[in-house]
């Protein structure tokens, strides 16, 4: 593809500026996790632990919760953001913008990715084995990845014409953190909340990549559809509304 | 040959008055029966051809629809009436260094402005020396762009933006990057590939740097075109004016 070595180059240059500075660079993807994850652990063990399913581990249950809301929360902001703040690229040379909301979905797939590497010692160190369907925990990632970029191509189009969208994505992130079961078990909720819970599309990616890593979950086949469906839906319909949307947008950028 | 074909070419910004860029003023303009949306025409009626290895010179004041007229060209902003063809690779020389990182290197801002001009990777790495050298800024190619002044970004900026031929040059009002030795070198580079067969479109505000680079000119006036013919007589129209 004509577009592969600056989708390379963006996606690195995502990786790397946003730790120039510090000491120990990227480590901070790995320590981001595994830190947030004490912290939560620490607070909720002793509440929730116990609520889970036997055979289930809170520890992995929460790290792979943890990554898997970064990779969507951090991925979306940066995709939707990433038009508008290049935008003094795109009014000089032509490059389809698409690339841009593409390579942070795709930057935020690889910090996920490199998370796999803690979440795999939490696992061991709290008695599980990493199961044979470990690949598919990659298809969850690759399906996220269309379903970040997707949403995120609607939204930069918001973002460069009210500056105001980006406090209420902000909010409707963190909504939509507490409505997936990230440090707390489905079954503490009650009927209502379960139905929320059960229709909001990260569930079943994360019952999915919990089952794949670990099996420390039980995804159902609503789970599989869902996931595949909107991730497909929020693509095709982000690539619509860019398409349709660009052009008046691209004037005032 | 004609390299650059542009007929009819109309470009209209929909201009939200009172512009409200949050919600909440959207909303409440909306209601209050203010969002009136008006029509900014920036371009009108604008028709040229540019053949191979000639140059044309776009002169006019700000705001006349120079830059718009380059964007159309370059195929960043979408025309609203006529047609632009453009056949061939386009250098896009707006406002050069569009996408330097003051946290990336010399060489690894060169790299990823290479890329982004459409240039592949693999070349550029072995040219990357090369361009430094042009610049003038060698030595400081594996640091932070954030080190440089100034005007040695600029000057890595136009010695990477040239460093390949196009078929094409956009030239926005960057022959004055540097001192006057720069100035001259960056001329005879362009000359070059002027020579070599290119065509060029030059914006210009200095009707002295038309009438000796340029072989025709277009004077633009609110959108439309004022003036068209030999370089020499519309640079002396346009500065008489």
């Amino acid at each position: 593809m004509k577009y592969t070595q600056l989708i390379r180059l963006l996606v690195n240059r995502e990786l790397t500026l946003r730790y120039k500075r510090s000491v120990i660079g990227i480590g901070w993807t790995l320590l981001n996790p595994m830190l947030t994850s004490l912290v939560l652990w620490y607070v909720f063990s002793f509440v929730f632990a116990a609520k889970l399913p036997s055979g289930q581990q809170f520890a992995p249950y929460l790290m792979a919760g943890i990554l898997l809301n970064t990779f969507f929360s951090q991925g979306l902001m940066t995709s939707a953001e990433s038009i508008a703040s290049n935008g003094g690229v795109l009014t000089k040379i032509y490059v389809p913008p698409q690339v841009f909301a593409i390579s942070a979905a795709l930057a935020g797939f690889v910090n996920f990715l490199i998370g796999f590497i803690p979440l795999a010692v939490v696992v061991y160190v709290s008695g599980q084995t990493i199961s044979l369907t470990f690949p598919l925990a990659f298809l969850v990632g690759i399906f996220l990845t269309l379903f970040v970029a997707g949403l995120g191509l609607s939204i930069s189009i918001l973002f460069i014409r009210f500056d105001d969208t980006r406090n209420i994505v902000a909010v409707i992130l963190l909504i939509m953190m507490y409505l997936t079961p990230i440090f707390y078990p489905v079954s503490i909720l009650n009927e209502t909340m379960q139905n929320v819970v059960h229709w909001n599309p990260l569930t079943s990616y994360l019952e999915i990549f919990r089952w794949a890593f670990s099996n420390n979950a039980t995804p159902t086949m609503f789970s599989w559809v869902y996931m595949i469906v909107s991730s497909m839906l929020a693509l095709l319909l982000g690539i619509y509304n860019f398409k349709k949307y660009w052009p008046r947008t691209v004037a005032i950028l | 040959m004609a390299l650059i074909e542009v007929n009819n070419l109309g470009v209209t910004y929909r201009v939200l008055m009172n512009k409200s860029t949050s919600l909440k003023e959207l909303f409440r303009d909306a209601i209050k029966g203010k969002a009136r949306v008006v029509d900014y025409v920036a371009l009108q009626d604008v028709s040229f051809t540019v053949n191979k290895g000639e140059v044309l010179a776009i002169l006019g004041r700000n705001g006349a629809g120079k830059s718009t007229l380059l964007k159309v060209l370059a195929g960043v902003l979408p025309a609203t009436k006529g047609t632009s063809k453009v056949s061939g690779g386009i250098a896009p020389m707006i406002e050069l260094g569009a996408g330097f990182h003051p946290e990336m290197t010399g060489a690894e801002n060169v790299l990823f402005y290479s890329v982004l001009m459409g240039r592949d990777a693999k070349r550029v790495k072995s040219r990357i020396a090369e361009i430094g050298e042009w610049a003038g800024v060698s030595d400081h190619m594996d640091f932070p762009l954030r080190t440089f002044s100034s005007g040695m970004v600029a000057r890595l900026a136009f010695s990477t933006a040239t460093d390949e031929t196009a078929d094409i040059l956009l030239i926005d009002e960057v022959l004055s990057v540097g001192d006057s030795e720069f100035q001259e070198k960056s001329k005879e580079r362009i000359m070059k590939m002027i020579a070599n067969g290119a065509a060029v479109i030059l914006v210009s505000h200095s009707p002295g740097t038309v009438k000796e680079l340029a072989d025709r000119a277009i004077w633009l006036e609110d959108g439309k075109v004022k003036m068209e013919g030999p370089a020499a007589l519309v640079a002396d129209a346009y500065e008489a004016h």
